[in-house]
């Protein structure tokens, strides 16, 4: 569905189903340089048991106009608007990479509209080496290239997926190149800025459940532990042989994952 | 460390994970109609493209899927769907986005049986086409109609052997907001990569030079995820609530995959043309080796080409690799390694000197096919192009005389010892004739 946030049309995925306020509302935040499509895996399988999902391309991501938003804390202002848009009260928020950050920020500042959180292979930082930002601004498709090579394990490497005849590596570069030059890098910048991400994970007192990569190199495994560590209620689990590209590389056990966050939401 | 893996790598790793209980280097044959669902729950997001996996062979198959994954890789696209041929291949992917009252532009340079089906078939489903020139880029931007659905042409026409300047006519196409579907069977992605230079949908016959054996028929149709489908209102198949999938909208829930999954969701779930898990090993087999035999089929070509340009009893030789080619220089800056393994020749003495050279091979063998390890021959005008009209046979460059060649693997010396034997046969035939 499109909705309008701080005038602007955006595009937010509800996973197949019409949009439900009154039912349980799973917000999924999508990181650098990627779109709604970063939750293929989720956005159905969720929105099929009972949940309405709000997945939203961010502006200049995806199907959504606009420019990209410049700052961690920004976007998490702007998911809040874009729930305050959809008369939504309450959600579980969860967040890849760079939506990690957002998802920390959001829950912190807003404790009152996030009741749990999910993050997926992020840290209370994420470094960003500034040769990639460098190739980001210069020469787009290499910096795509990098990331997708280096956001993969071994299946995705190799363009195994999940999804029958799909190619991880050629289909992730086709998402990204598919955003206004220059997202990218706006992206990688807010991610480099952002540095209270220890400070937001000690306020976050929702539940929590953490999502790592073994082989992360994006975001390397023992710093996803460090985040866990600094969020008082949180659970982690840690999928082997699986690179930063988790909900689409490792979809079911994604899933299996949050749904047990989500029951357990549900039952409360 | 970044790490892109190339073309001959891919040609042996992509898509391919060992399986772990085993540890089957090889991939296996999973000779199987259907899986087992873990439960109810498991089956039923299987139906409704909520988890990746297989339910059905006719729909996909862990064998198949890495024959998919792999080329998909080789070609540069986002998703690929395996077929029984290449024929399937290209109805599928036409009706992807295709319905009656459609309209299509094609090159009149195409293998019989796509004019065929352009022509004959489509036609009989009010899906009309206008059949173009490729080279006359002038033609193609004019034939396009508000109803339009697709330029489609083959980069090597078969057997004319003209060669479409793929980036230009993709300009063109996207200029108009329809997509380029290409049938690449003649390049193979080994020569050229379509996506890379424009077109959004990439075809193989995989019953060619990609299994290279000749014993196993497939075909694939690789969406290259550069098409904007919700660009215009053209294409409800992808854009619009799906009939099936609870309405799904392919375009907003899969992106740039939409094309690919309208020909899973529909074609393979509603027609079924199914490649034998069998076949897709084979064809694996032959994509293992891919860039290795292309450049023994190119070889060979340049020198039979040599050989046959200097013969005294050839009237013609065509190959884009030819200066005089009228497509030499599209061709030699698409295809750098080189314009592919089929040549086309007339013997002198017209129709008559070249069904006898034909008949008088002996290593070379005379059958409907192209791509094989083996050289083979044929006189398309009375067999593979011979159902289609005088005048499509005109426009597709199909003189009387014209043989089609499909340069082979073997020692190139016995190659043209067997042709230089059949020529001497054919002149002596023609001789005692006129005497």
């Amino acid at each position: 569905m499109y909705v309008t946030v701080h005038d602007q049309n955006i595009f937010v995925s509800t996973g197949g189903r019409a949009f439900n306020p009154d039912a349980p509302v799973l917000l999924l935040i999508h990181g650098s340089g990627q779109s709604h499509l970063t939750w293929l895996l989720q956005a159905r399988f969720f929105a099929n048991r009972g949940w309405s999902v709000v997945a939203p391309d961010f502006p200049a991501h995806g199907l959504s106009e606009g420019k990209p938003i410049n700052s961690i804390p920004e976007m998490a202002d702007w998911c809040h608007d874009l729930l305050e848009t959809l008369k939504v009260d309450q959600v579980t928020a969860v967040g890849h990479s760079q939506g990690g950050l957002v998802t920390l920020e959001l829950a912190s500042r807003y404790p009152k509209k996030v009741s749990s959180v999910g993050l997926i292979a992020l840290g209370l930082t994420i470094g960003v080496n500034p040769a990639l930002i460098d190739m980001a601004d210069n020469n787009e498709m290499s910096a795509f290239d990098a990331m997708l090579s280096w956001g993969h394990g071994r299946d995705g490497k190799f363009h195994d997926h999940p999804m029958p005849g799909n190619s991880h590596v050629n289909l992730g570069k086709r998402i990204m190149a598919d955003n206004p030059a220059g997202t990218l890098s706006a992206d990688l910048r807010a991610c480099a800025a952002y540095q209270d991400g220890a400070e937001a994970a000690s306020k976050i007192t929702q539940p929590a459940m953490i999502i790592l990569a073994k082989d992360d190199q994006m975001t390397p495994w023992k710093q996803g532990k460090a985040m866990a560590d600094a969020i008082p209620h949180a659970r982690t689990i840690t999928i082997a042989d699986a690179g930063h590209m988790l909900p689409i590389e490792r979809g079911d056990e994604v899933n299996q994952a949050l749904r047990e966050l989500l029951e357990e939401q549900k039952a409360k | 460390m970044s790490k892109s893996f190339r073309f001959d790598t891919l040609g042996l790793h992509a898509g391919f994970t060992p399986d772990e209980r085993h540890g089957s280097r090889a991939v296996p044959i999973h000779q199987t109609t259907s899986y087992m669902f873990e439960n109810t729950e498991h089956a039923a997001a299987l139906y409704n493209l909520e988890v990746g996996g297989h339910l059905y062979t006719r729909i996909s198959n862990p064998t198949i899927a890495v024959l998919e994954n792999r080329l998909a890789a080789m070609e540069g696209g986002v998703s690929a769907v395996a077929v029984a041929t290449g024929m399937s291949a290209v109805f599928l992917a036409v009706t992807a986005i295709a319905s009656q009252g459609d309209h299509i532009v094609a090159s009149s340079q195409m293998y019989g049986g796509n004019i065929n089906l352009f022509e004959h078939t489509l036609s009989r489903f009010g899906i009309t086409t206008s059949f173009v020139n490729p080279t006359d880029h002038t033609a193609i931007a004019n034939a396009i109609q508000p109803n339009t659905k697709m330029v489609f042409g083959e980069v090597i026409g078969n057997p004319g052997l003209e060669v479409m300047d793929v980036a230009a006519v993709a300009e063109i196409a996207h200029a108009a907001g329809v997509p380029l579907m290409i049938d690449a069977t003649l390049n193979t992605p080994y020569l050229m990569q379509p996506i890379h230079h424009g077109a959004n949908v990439v075809i193989h016959s995989l019953t060619k030079w990609i299994g290279g054996h000749g014993i196993a028929m497939g075909g694939i149709i690789i969406d290259g995820g550069n098409f904007n489908w919700g660009q215009n209102d053209r294409f409800p198949t992808l854009t619009q609530p799906h009939f099936a999938f609870q309405g799904v909208n392919l375009w907003e829930e899969f992106g740039p995959s939409a094309f690919a999954m309208r020909v899973r969701s529909e074609g393979m779930y509603n027609i079924g043309p199914t490649l034998s898990p069998t076949n897709a090993f084979h064809i694996l087999q032959g994509i293992e080796t891919l860039g290795m035999r292309m450049d023994r089929h190119l070889s060979n070509t340049a020198e039979l080409i040599a050989f046959l340009t200097a013969h005294e009893d050839v009237a013609w030789v065509n190959h884009p690799s030819l200066p005089n080619h009228p497509c030499h220089d599209v061709a030699m800056r698409q295809m750098p390694k080189g314009a592919g393994s089929i040549v086309t020749m007339g013997v002198k003495g017209g129709r008559e000197a070249s069904q006898v050279f034909i008949e008088n091979v002996q290593l070379a063998s005379h059958l409907a096919n192209v791509g094989d390890a083996r050289t083979l021959v044929i006189h398309p005008g009375s067999t593979t192009h011979s159902h289609i009209s005088a005048t499509a046979m005109k426009a597709a460059g199909l003189t009387d005389d014209l043989i089609r060649i499909s340069v082979g693997l073997e020692d190139i010396k016995d190659i043209k010892e067997d042709f230089d034997r059949a020529l001497k046969m054919a002149r002596k035939s023609i001789m005692s004739k006129g005497a």
